[in-house]
């Protein structure tokens, strides 16, 4: 089994290096290798995933010893993992194929497929991991993937930029995490993820809602939720696959996945506080998806959301349920970025949907999936989304009341600008010059969209699943079956997508180059697009705050480090060495004399001159 | 009528020795050095000597025979060197040798 495990983790791993030592100049070599490696892996986890049926599997080794501490390097494989890795496994593989048709025409594909192999080997790690510190290496290692793809283009201002902004806001996240894994060591002794859960069970004094908020920090950094989730929008200036890939079905979600790991720490009033703030960025992210006019930034808002309607899910006490959400998100999120993908290469790379227009007629399969994706998204009963998200809303109704009314009123919001995003892209008339043109992507594009609108249809009825996939959801999707208020649930569900779907038709149907919300209600529309002046605030914070102090800091540095410590030094040897540079005169005489002359001292004191 | 006793002997080592030392110190001919440190030597074989006589046992006298043959091989290496130094430089002089000086 760990052998499985370290071909899984060093597949990629060895792809990418292969690629970056040898295939640099091949672009097309590269990217077979990137999708076969991802097929491998797909064949490895498959195996790992059903050979024990269902069992828990925990290896572990020692990797590194530090005199009486020893850091281990081992697998846990349990049902959330195995639910990770087949979502990983899956969708990873259909986004390399929809890849190698997105990005036939660019120049560097080497460095593309390489990044996308190194951020799988980053990601899997993740999910394999059974220890803290194993996650946090990996953890590092996925932010930097990101920060690799987001910059691919890294000519343009924007995506070096974003790229950067994506890792400084991660380290922030990142650097709450590092605390709280030093704390859960100062506290259990341990950090491998079984022994904690028999320590916390055994005596749950021992956990505080301080290490909690400490660890959850990682969260809030990965899945980009309240107040660090202002990488996300910008990091969308990747290509569209690596949006696809790591910004909406598999590195945010790792954040979740966290959370679901070690869900044995939390407390009552951190759950209750994720809770809150997981609905509230729900209902936020919303407003600033709807009147968004990048594709891509709608759908990088509508995950944000999504992102936190499992954050409250978890928050309500139910991780089963967080899974499941994770799992039929990363279906037809996955598939509307790569649908969006396939709209953008077929405008050649235009992204203000005001600039689409009728693209259902000329590209139907991309349209029919989206189309999936959005309904699916929605909450369109029998539909994967309907399952995952009013089980969530059902949740939330019988034991939270303001975290449903949040919830509701984001999946009101949720229809909306999905639907808006539908009717403005692929309905009415073609207004930009490029969509005009447009026609449908190759079959290369549209065969990972095909399967991954099947999955967004059926992927909602957990019974289609193997034990061995879905087993850590079943307790708790069996807890909301058993609950009360379901016929009442079905009709505010179906209410609330139908509603948004309505409202959509009848304020987008007909639309030009500006956005009707714009013309009436602009009050309404400038308060949206402000997005709540986070980055502003966080860009007048840096500028006012951190960047003088960084200007302090540098200061002292280069008068006390620099200065003092590393030239001081060197100048105190400098002088040392003038002093004794006097002595080598190159005359015999004077050697022979010193020579004398040592002699003489070691004769005085030997015989005791010097008192000694 | 004084006696000759053994700090004549030492204080004669001693004398020997500071000519010696201020010989190699001073002289500039490289002949000349070579003969003041034969002149150091033989200061301390004197009073190796007197040592030996003094205390009636025979280590002083066997450690000067040691140094006498050593002294021998010596001057033969030192004036082969200085032979053949003179052939390179045409000269004897400790001050046309300093090449590492400057």
């Amino acid at each position: 089994m760990e052998i499985l495990a370290f071909s899984i983790l060093l597949l990629p791993l060895l792809s990418s290096l292969v690629t970056l030592f040898f295939l640099r100049k091949h672009g097309n070599v590269a990217a077979l290798l990137s999708v076969a490696t991802a097929g491998g892996i797909l064949v490895f986890a498959s195996y790992l995933i059903f050979s024990n049926g269902g069992e828990d599997f925990a290896w572990d080794a020692n990797w590194l010893t530090l005199s009486n501490w020893e850091l281990r390097f081992g697998f846990l494989i349990d049902g959330p993992a195995r639910l990770l890795l087949f979502v990983v496994a899956f969708v990873g593989l259909l986004i390399h194929i929809f890849s190698l048709g997105y990005m036939e025409d660019d120049t560097a594909k080497s460095r593309y497929f390489g990044g996308l192999s190194i951020f799988m080997f980053s990601m899997l790690g993740i999910t394999l991991a059974d220890n803290l510190i194993m996650i946090f290496v990996f953890w590092e290692l996925v932010g930097f993937s990101s920060y690799l793809l987001i910059s691919h283009y890294f000519t343009t201002e924007e995506a070096a930029n974003a790229s950067k902004k994506a890792f400084i806001v991660n380290r922030i996240g990142d650097f709450g995490f590092l605390i709280g894994i030093v704390l859960t060591y100062w506290i259990f002794g341990t950090v491998n993820l079984k022994e904690l859960s028999d320590l916390a069970s055994f005596d749950p004094s021992l956990t505080s809602t301080a290490l909690c908020l400490a660890l959850a920090c990682g969260f809030i950094g990965k899945s980009a939720q309240f107040p660090l989730h202002v990488w996300l929008p910008d990091a969308m200036a990747g290509p569209t696959p690596v949006s696809a890939l790591i910004h909406a079905a598999t590195m945010v979600a790792a954040g979740i996945y966290l959370l679901v790991r070690i869900d044995f720490l939390f407390t009552d009033q951190a759950l209750s506080l994720l809770g809150l703030a997981g609905s509230g960025m729900g209902l936020y992210a919303g407003f600033c998806a709807l009147v968004q006019r990048d594709i891509k930034k709608i759908l990088a808002y509508s995950t944000l959301s999504q992102l936190g309607y499992m954050t409250a899910a978890f928050g309500l006490g139910m991780p089963g349920i967080a899974m499941f959400h994770l799992m039929t998100h990363a279906f037809f999120k996955a598939l509307m970025f790569l649908g969006s993908g396939s709209v953008i290469h077929a405008c050649h790379h235009e992204q203000d949907i005001f600039n689409y227009g009728g693209l259902r007629k000329k590209m139907p399969i991309t349209a029919l999936t989206f189309l999936i994706g959005v309904l699916a998204i929605s909450g369109v009963n029998f539909l994967s989304g309907y399952f995952s998200k009013d089980a969530i809303l059902l949740g939330a109704y019988n034991s939270n009341m303001p975290v449903f009314v949040l919830l509701y009123a984001g999946a009101i919001l949720t229809a909306l600008y999905m639907f808006r995003l539908y009717f403005i892209t692929f309905e009415g008339e073609a207004r930009g010059k490029y969509a005009k043109q447009a026609h449908e992507s190759a079959s290369l594009m549209t065969a990972p969209l095909i399967i991954l609108a099947l999955l967004s249809v059926i992927g909602g009825y957990h019974g289609l699943y193997p034990f061995s996939l879905i087993g850590s959801s079943l307790s708790d999707l069996e807890l909301v079956a058993k609950m009360p208020n379901h016929l009442w649930m079905i009709v505010l569900g179906t209410f609330a997508w139908v509603s948004g779907c309505i409202a959509a038709k009848l304020l987008y149907s007909k639309v030009d180059q500006l956005d009707p919300l714009e013309t009436k209600a602009p009050a309404f529309y400038r308060l949206c697009s402000s997005k709540l002046y986070f980055d502003e605030v966080y860009a007048v914070y840096v500028k006012r705050v951190q960047d003088p102090w960084a200007r302090f800091l540098e200061v002292l540095e280069l008068l006390f480090v620099s200065g003092l410590m590393v030239r001081g030094s060197a100048g105190l040897a400098a002088l040392f060495a003038l002093l004794a540079k006097t002595f080598y005169v190159g005359r015999i005489h004077a050697y022979a004399f010193w020579f004398i002359l040592g002699t003489l001292g070691f004769l005085a004191y030997a015989s005791g001159l010097f008192g000694n | 009528m004084e006696t000759i006793t053994p700090h004549h002997f030492v204080g004669l080592g001693g004398v020997l020795f500071a000519i010696g030392f201020l010989g190699v110190v001073i002289r500039r001919n490289l002949l000349l050095v070579l003969m003041s440190l034969e002149l150091m030597l033989n200061g301390v074989n004197v009073a190796l000597v007197a040592f030996s006589r003094t205390s009636l046992n025979l280590d002083g006298s066997l450690f000067v025979f040691f140094i006498m043959t050593v002294a021998a091989s010596e001057v033969a290496v030192g004036l082969a060197l200085l032979v053949a130094l003179y052939k390179k430089r045409a000269s004897v002089f400790s001050e046309d040798m300093s090449l590492l000086s400057n």
